[in-house]
């Protein structure tokens, strides 16, 4: 059973930091375009 | 892609994969020789289809681009590759978790386990190709002929375990499914969640390299 809950674990863990990486990206990118933006203003 | 639609793709997949693990972990039934372990199976293979497919988009995307030359196919090869790569990965470890228990090792030089080993280190490759190249259309073009030559190692992990003696097990066979209807049955239906899952993700991936192209072109306007 611990196998079991390892692998999904593991599966989870492994989905979750690239959703979370992709969002953090995501933010990082629109608070950069939007200072430039501020900046042609 | 409208907002709308997003939203009801992202509630699709979060019902799919809700259901795929009740399928997986309550609904199919237990394997008689390896037990409850077994039950890794149902993301198992998923994971490792989804990587494939990855890599067929990453092709797919890298075909396109030397075709039209525009940045949006390289951007969607990128980004493809990333998911695959997180999706191999998930299948390695996975397949690894579940061999300690049933071949008592973690890992061996089988040649459907070193052929997903090299497909990984391939596409880990085409990354950090990528990111030594400045100039996006010698980039794009660099990374395309090597998605497009490296997606030849795909075909030939899927097929190792019918070419070669190996010890992984094959389910996919011409006489068909060596599994029990049930079993079949949630299988295909993770496949299918996890294929959503894969768009899901794309779509947000897209997404950030969209807002990167922007920017840099903003960036070069200065």
């Amino acid at each position: 059973m611990i196998y079991l809950f390892a692998a999904y674990a593991v599966l989870w863990l492994i989905t979750f930091l690239l959703v979370l990486s992709i969002e953090l990206r995501q933010a990082q990118l629109e608070e950069e375009l939007k200072a430039i933006r501020k900046g042609e203003k | 892609m409208g907002l709308r639609w997003n939203r009801f793709l992202i509630l699709l997949t979060a019902i799919g994969i809700i259901l795929g693990l009740y399928m997986a972990l309550v609904f199919a039934p237990t394997e008689a020789t390896m037990g409850h372990v077994q039950r890794i199976f149902y993301f198992h293979v998923p994971s490792a289809w989804v990587g494939f497919f990855a890599f067929f988009v990453t092709f797919l995307g890298g075909i396109l681009y030397l075709w039209k030359r525009d940045l949006k196919w390289d951007r969607l090869a990128l980004s493809s590759a990333e998911i695959g790569i997180a999706f191999m990965s998930t299948a390695i470890i996975t397949g690894s978790i579940w061999a300690r228990p049933v071949w008592n090792t973690w890992w061996t030089w089988d040649p459907r386990l070193t052929l997903s080993a090299v497909v990984w280190v391939i596409y880990v490759a085409y990354l950090m190709l990528r990111a030594m190249v400045e100039d996006p259309h010698r980039r794009a073009r660099l990374a395309s002929v090597f998605g497009i030559a490296g997606f030849a190692s795909v075909p030939l992990d899927f097929f190792a375990i019918r070419w070669w003696r190996t010890i992984h097990p094959v389910i996919f066979t011409s006489q068909g499914f060596s599994l029990t209807p049930k079993m079949l049955w949630t299988l295909l239906f993770c496949l299918a969640a996890f294929t959503l899952l894969y768009f899901v993700i794309l779509i947000q991936r897209l997404r950030l390299e969209n807002l990167r192209a922007e920017l840099e072109k903003l960036k070069g306007g200065e």
